[in-house]
């Protein structure tokens, strides 16, 4: 998941965390509120009839009376004063249940006994919690819908700010992660942000590519400057023994060493210029910007190679679409991995053998298969048969072990599937799939 | 024919000129950029044979300069770097071929013969071989006025020889011009004999071809005066 959608979520559910959490906690805060006021406004009332009662004297209200009571209309709230002739001191507010005409109502209400003219009074004065709480349900609503307003202007804010706090880490990802094929050709510019963390990994990201830049410039050179030191003096022996085979005075013995010192020579030319070849792929060093036409290069490559399949008395049948067209190779590269294919479906056929090459088109792509019937390739061998200089089955002049390498490195560098099934003794089905076409 | 050859290895140098004598070219040897721009203003040369890389600087950086004092000379550029780049670069400064090192003498000197005919309009109109008519450009072999048909290998072996002519030529060395870079790596197997078979067979049906002669345990040679 993206950072940013994490700080989403979580930001998202922690607010719905606290709404959740207030709109269960708010009628108990409500109602905690509504008493408390009450019993503010219960001794508010309390100090107002003791300061009548020591203003105009208690017998105001009583008028004669041992007792006094008033109820408002709804008997929402009263007041009553009476003598007191226990001998406790009581001064509370509690909730308690009154029978007032038939009606059993719940009350809150402060009792207080005082002293006036030598005798003991009780005064009460309450209140129904009905009137208490009528205010409760609006309250609720109106601080839930407070609250969600708050939540939710919140709520944008953050997604704001997270996405301008979090875009240049987007940015980075995009311009130097996904956006970057090595090798790197254009150096990388900075992305603009004022948050040190961002500029610390960008910083570092480009100081990386670049050191990848570096050493990869450093490989090719490598690789230039090795096959210019390999190939002067190659060419140098070769010249030299041309030079002396051209020489009418040498007898057949030594032209034959000499010969014989050329052919050594020619295998250390092809290992080089093989291994040259493999790393000038990796190293992207050819377009990929042909047409191919499979039936087209398979005949061509059956012509040039017709005096092997001759030599043998193989037969080889190409049995290919001949509209098939694939974009976006090279051509070059493309001949020189059906040609080491075929190649090698010859070298390892048995006399009088075939090669049968086919294509299948499907959703998936086009593929193309090669097989042969030639003496196939052990289970525990076939892993290996891609890995430079390594011999299957073969014989000394069977290959130096870096055709399959040279194919496998064009199909990598044009994104090409290639499969191997074998059964030895049986033949061998090598499978070339293109992916776009 | 005078040609330049502008390469630091004093011993390819000195191998390629001994080649080059011996085909009646004359040749001068520079083994620096600054000898090369010596040579190139003061001689006018047929050919100028360029490596790239040189001890004071890169063979290419000759060409401009090079084509200005000698516009008609052919240019090959001879080079290990092969890549693809240096190879574009090289044409497009106007050189007229490009011999990737390591290459063979004769592989060398049957394109400057190719060159020649193109540039300078050598038309050899046929070549005389024994009782038969070669003509290299229009690819055919007649026979009084009987044209021969041979395989496009077969022809192009046939022409290698007799372009040289009186030289043995080996059977890698005759393999290596035909199949290039694919040529086979198994040396003793006989695809050149087969070919030769075959011109010897649809040859000598109509006249001797004791010109094309096999060299036991060498190779092959046309003899020719």
């Amino acid at each position: 998941m993206k950072l940013s959608s994490k700080l989403i979520y979580f930001i998202t559910g922690s607010k719905i965390a606290v709404v959740l959490l207030f709109t269960a906690l708010l009628p108990f805060l409500v109602a905690s509120i509504a008493s408390e006021y009450t019993n503010y406004s219960l001794k508010d009332q309390q100090k107002k009839v003791l300061k009548n009662i020591s203003k105009n004297g208690i017998e105001s209200y009583l008028q004669g009376d041992d007792n006094y009571g008033s109820y408002t209309m709804l008997k929402e709230e009263y007041i009553s004063l009476q003598l007191e002739r226990g001998p406790n001191e009581i001064d509370t507010i509690e909730t308690v249940q009154r029978i007032v005409e038939q009606d059993t109502l719940s009350y809150r209400v402060l009792s207080y006994t005082f002293k006036n003219n030598g005798r003991k009074y009780l005064m009460e004065i309450g209140k129904t919690t009905g009137s208490i709480n009528q205010y409760n349900k609006p309250l609720q609503r109106i601080a839930l819908y407070v609250l969600l307003g708050l939540i939710l202007l919140t709520i944008v804010a953050d997604l704001i700010v997270t996405n301008v706090l979090v875009s240049p880490l987007k940015k980075i990802i995009y311009s130097k992660l996904i956006n970057r094929k090595f090798p790197f050709k254009e150096t990388a510019l900075p992305v603009k942000t004022t948050t040190q963390d961002f500029k610390y990994l960008d910083q570092s990201l480009i100081a990386l590519m670049e050191q990848i830049n570096i050493d990869f410039e450093k490989e090719r050179e490598f690789t230039a400057n090795a096959s210019h030191e390999l190939m002067t003096p190659i060419s140098i022996l070769q010249t030299k023994m041309e030079n002396l085979l051209a020489d009418e005075g040498i007898n057949e013995t030594t032209a034959m060493s000499i010969i014989g010192m050329m052919k050594t020579l020619d295998r250390l030319k092809k290992i080089s210029s093989s291994l040259l070849l493999i790393s000038r792929i990796e190293n992207e060093q050819f377009s990929k910007s042909d047409e191919l036409y499979p039936l087209k290069l398979l005949n061509d490559i059956q012509e040039e190679i017709g005096h092997r399949t001759n030599e043998k008395g193989i037969q080889m049948n190409i049995n290919l679409s001949g509209t098939m067209i694939i974009k976006q190779v090279n051509q070059g590269l493309m001949f020189q991995l059906f040609y080491n294919l075929i190649n090698n479906a010859i070298k390892y056929n048995v006399p009088g053998g075939r090669i049968d090459i086919t294509d299948h088109r499907d959703a998936s792509g086009y593929e193309i298969k090669i097989n042969d019937t030639g003496v196939g390739i052990a289970e525990e061998e076939l892993q290996f048969i891609f890995d430079r200089f390594r011999k299957t089955n073969l014989s000394e002049n069977a290959g130096y072990g870096l055709g399959l390498s040279i194919v496998k490195s064009i199909a990598i560098y044009h994104g090409i599937g290639l499969n191997v099934e074998s059964k030895a003794g049986k033949g061998t089905v090598f499978s070339v799939k293109f992916y776009q076409v | 024919m005078k040609v330049l050859i502008v390469e630091d290895e004093k011993t390819l140098a000195y191998e390629m000129e001994t080649f080059l004598k011996k085909a009646f070219y004359v040749c001068d040897l520079a083994h620096t950029v600054a000898k090369a721009a010596d040579c190139i203003e003061e001689n006018q040369y047929d050919f100028i044979l360029i490596d790239l890389g040189l001890p004071d600087g890169d063979g290419l950086s000759l060409l401009p300069k090079a084509k200005k004092h000698n516009p008609d000379a052919a240019y090959i550029i001879l080079t290990a770097r092969g890549n693809l780049e240096d190879r574009i670069k090289g044409l497009d400064l106007g050189a007229d071929d490009y011999l990737a090192k390591p290459f063979s003498l004769l592989e060398l000197q049957s394109r400057m013969q190719a060159i020649a005919r193109r540039r300078f309009n050598i038309n050899e109109e046929a070549i005389s071989l024994g009782d038969f008519t070669v003509n290299l450009q229009t690819r055919f072999i007649c026979f009084d006025t009987q044209q021969i048909e041979l395989s496009r290998k077969e022809f192009d072996l046939l022409s290698y020889l007799l372009l040289h002519k009186n030289r043995v030529l080996t059977r890698m060395q005759l393999s290596e011009h035909i199949w290039g870079t694919f040529a086979d790596d198994d040396y003793d197997s006989n695809y050149i004999d087969a070919h030769i078979k075959n011109i010897r067979k649809k040859l000598g049906n109509l006249a001797p071809t004791d010109w094309l002669e096999t060299v036991r345990g060498v190779g092959y040679r046309i003899r020719k005066s």
